[in-house]
């Protein structure tokens, strides 16, 4: 199913992908992708390891070349535009382990024609806004790996890209650095940038994202605005706690109940209807505390459209960290 | 506006190289040694004691003196006359034991006739200076002997002149066929090469391996970046040899001169100042170096590009490695037989010309218009292997998992 909320034409689209397919050898490691992102909307892209998300990511960077199917940015040659538009934060993190900090800063934006000066001057105020003033010429190698991935980002950000493509960039940061770049990521959106992340963690794609693109393998399974879609999804998902026995529990509306916050959230079957959980629990002599139709979180909503299995092999166990 | 970012790879990969522990190292090191080589005999000559170099001669002949005095001082001894007597033995040997004198040397009848001479010494003399003590007795006895004779003796002494006349066309001013040059060059050209075309398969090796190359690629044309790293390398090695080149110029100019004066019996070193090459021969080495760097650095990016580990580009490189040392073993043979059409041929092969059209000019026999076809041709090759590292460079620096088979590659250069 494809719920495409999006109003925006042509050229108001970031990046846009059409029918993209890729493949290695036998194996399709994204096939006949569409994926479009408005201008100045933060987007996740979610799904499971192997899914394609990367793969995906790398065409869109340039760095593979579609079987099928074609890639734009700003509505132009991706080619003409990528250089210093796009800030690219890979999944895999390579630095030059023996430059100084700074002169590895000011080399990435000089690749992307920020001059030498305007690059160092930026370099400079990032480093301190993100508490590595005095950092700035020591050697990469002598930080750690988090102050390594600060650096990394950035260099992702020196040339003040108006797209920003970010492959997981929240894993191996701790969480309040994870905090402080969200932060960033917040400021970036506020300025008009459009901001397309990959990461497994739901509940961060929930508490960022306008949009969000599932992909399970190789296909796109729901790309649509968060806002809408957890509308759209509300009616699957009844959250309860409750006093007595929990055998009413299992029933043919029930797909699946998973422990949230103390409580359980009940997963419904398309079409069910809640008042018949409802009136079953009263009949087995449950005393309710809470019976609440709730906005389905991203996790469910994924598990849904792809399976329970996809969202477990995405490393996304069944129910872990709350809702803040 | 395209190249700044070229110059961008080029400038970081020139500094962080040049600011390098290696690279100083490297340049600083091998002129203090090759300094240290001239400088220490030197150091050690001054030390030797004024009296140890005064050598008196007792001559029995009363010929011999007037040959042997400078033929002694040229080898720097201070050299003084002792008439003979009957306790000239018991005298002389007390004034050594006193300090004054260093030894004497004993020359009669027999010397004239078999160059047989007696020295007596506190010190033993070192091998070099035996001989020079020993050849300097016999030319004084020769040259004696010869101008009984009534021949131009200095002239058959100083080992007589051999004048060549070409019979074909070669380069002018390459005319003396110089062994030592056309091998010591083929080899430097060898060494040089090699070491800075692998530190451009390095640069691109560690680049691939450590990832960062996916951001960078991302920001320009992948042979934008193999371009700038070759060249950035390339700007290391022509500084280093410039470091090089004045530092030997310097120490030559000023420091043979020195060694020279202080160890006299060394005064045949100064041949070397005829033997080595002269600005238009220095430019052609360069103009070898660049071409063989640029080839063959070419042909390392893309063995770089296709490895994924050091193991790996270690046997990868090997085919490359072949191109280089095949040269390297045949040319004794080209600068023995520069002429020939095997010579001809294989220097004209423009992965093996720097190694040996170089040992033909140096040898001097290699006609300019075919260094001038040999550039032509090195020219073209940089080219073509420009094209097709750049292609297997453009494809290999994103890939990883195995390193690809030889119908592979030829797949890789032909959709790239």
């Amino acid at each position: 199913m494809t719920i495409d909320a999006t109003q925006a034409t042509g050229d108001g689209y970031a990046i846009r992908l059409d029918g993209v397919t890729k493949r290695f050898g036998k194996h399709t490691a994204v096939d006949n992708f569409d994926f479009q992102v408005p201008r100045g909307v933060i987007c996740g892209l979610l799904g499971p390891n192997g899914s394609g998300k990367t793969t995906s990511i790398r065409m869109i960077m340039g760095i593979l070349h579609p079987d099928e199917g074609s890639v734009s940015l700003f509505g132009d040659d991706p080619d003409r535009t990528r250089r210093e538009k796009v800030g690219y934060l890979p999944e895999e993190r390579g630095v030059y382990k023996k430059m100084r900090c700074l002169e590895l800063i000011t080399f990435l934006a000089e690749i992307r024609g920020v001059p030498r000066s305007v690059g160092r001057r930026r370099g400079g105020e990032w480093l301190d806004r993100l508490g590595l003033e005095g950092w700035a010429d020591k050697k990469v190698e002598d930080l750690s790996k988090g102050m390594q991935q600060k650096i990394q980002f950035i260099g992702t950000v020196i040339h003040e890209p108006e797209l920003l493509i970010l492959d997981e960039p929240f894993s191996g940061l701790d969480p309040i650095n994870q905090d402080v770049l969200e932060e960033i990521v917040r400021e970036f959106q506020a300025r008009g940038t459009t901001i397309v992340f990959s990461t497994h963690l739901m509940d961060q794609a929930e508490r960022l994202c306008e949009r969000v693109c599932l992909i399970s393998n190789a296909r796109k399974v729901l790309d649509a605005d968060l806002k809408e879609l957890k509308a759209a999804e509300r009616k699957g998902v009844v959250a309860v706690e409750f006093e007595g026995p929990d055998e009413w529990l299992e029933g043919p509306e029930v797909a699946r109940v998973d422990p949230v916050n103390g409580g359980l959230h009940l997963i419904l079957r398309e079409g069910a209807d809640h008042q018949q959980i409802l009136r079953r629990g009263l009949d087995a002599g449950v005393r309710f505390l809470r019976f609440d139709l709730v906005e389905p979180r991203l996790h469910e909503i994924f598990v849904r459209h792809a399976g329970a299995e996809a969202a477990t092999d995405a490393g996304v166990p069944a129910s872990v960290g709350g809702e803040r | 506006m395209m190249w700044t970012n070229v110059r961008a790879v080029i400038r970081r990969e020139y500094m962080q190289r040049v600011r390098s522990k290696w690279f100083v190292a490297s340049t600083v090191l091998a002129p203090v040694f090759v300094i240290g080589l001239t400088g220490v005999p030197v150091y050690f000559a001054q030390q030797g004691d004024e009296a140890e170099r005064t050598m008196a001669v007792v001559d029995g002949t009363g010929v011999l003196y007037d040959r042997l005095a400078p033929r002694l001082e040229e080898a720097g001894y201070d050299v003084r006359e002792q008439r003979w007597h009957s306790d000239v033995v018991t005298e002389l040997r007390q004034a050594a034991e006193d300090g004054v004198l260093g030894g004497f040397i004993m020359v009669d009848e027999l010397t004239l006739e078999t160059g047989e001479a007696i020295l007596y010494t506190t010190t033993r003399p070192n091998p070099i200076r035996q001989v020079t003590l020993r050849s300097a007795v016999s030319r004084a006895a020769l040259e004696f002997q010869l101008e009984q004779q009534d021949v131009d003796a200095e002239a058959l002494l100083s080992g007589g002149e051999l004048r060549i006349e070409m019979l074909s066309e070669t380069v002018s001013g390459a005319d003396d066929p110089q062994f030592f040059v056309a091998y010591m060059g083929s080899f430097l050209l060898y060494m040089v090469i090699l070491i800075y075309a692998i530190a451009v398969m390095r640069a691109t090796l560690e680049e691939k391996t450590n990832r960062i190359v996916e951001v960078i690629i991302s920001s320009m044309e992948p042979w934008h970046l193999m371009l700038g790293k070759i060249v950035g390398v390339g700007a290391v090695s022509m500084t280093q040899m410039l470091i090089w080149l004045l530092v030997g110029g310097v120490a030559f100019a000023s420091g043979l001169p020195m060694l020279i004066a202080a160890q006299p019996e060394l005064a045949e070193l100064d041949a070397l100042r005829e033997v080595l090459p002269g600005l238009g021969m220095t430019a052609l080495f360069v103009g070898f170096f660049v071409f063989g760097f640029f080839m063959y650095s070419g042909l390392y990016a893309a063995v770089g590009a296709m490895c994924n580990s050091d193991e790996e580009a270690q046997q990868a490189q090997f085919p490359v490695l072949l191109l280089l040392v095949v040269p390297i073993v045949m040319v004794v043979g080209v600068i023995e037989n520069p002429s020939t059409s095997l010579s001809t041929g294989l220097s004209l092969f423009p992965l093996f010309t720097p190694i040996l059209m170089w040992a033909r000019v140096a040898g001097g026999g290699a006609p300019a218009a075919e260094v001038a076809l040999s550039f032509v041709l090195m020219f073209l090759a940089t080219l073509a292997i420009a094209w097709v590292a750049g292609r297997i460079y453009k494809v290999g620096i994103l890939m990883a998992g195995k390193r690809p088979t030889v119908p592979e590659l030829w797949r890789w250069i032909r959709e790239a």
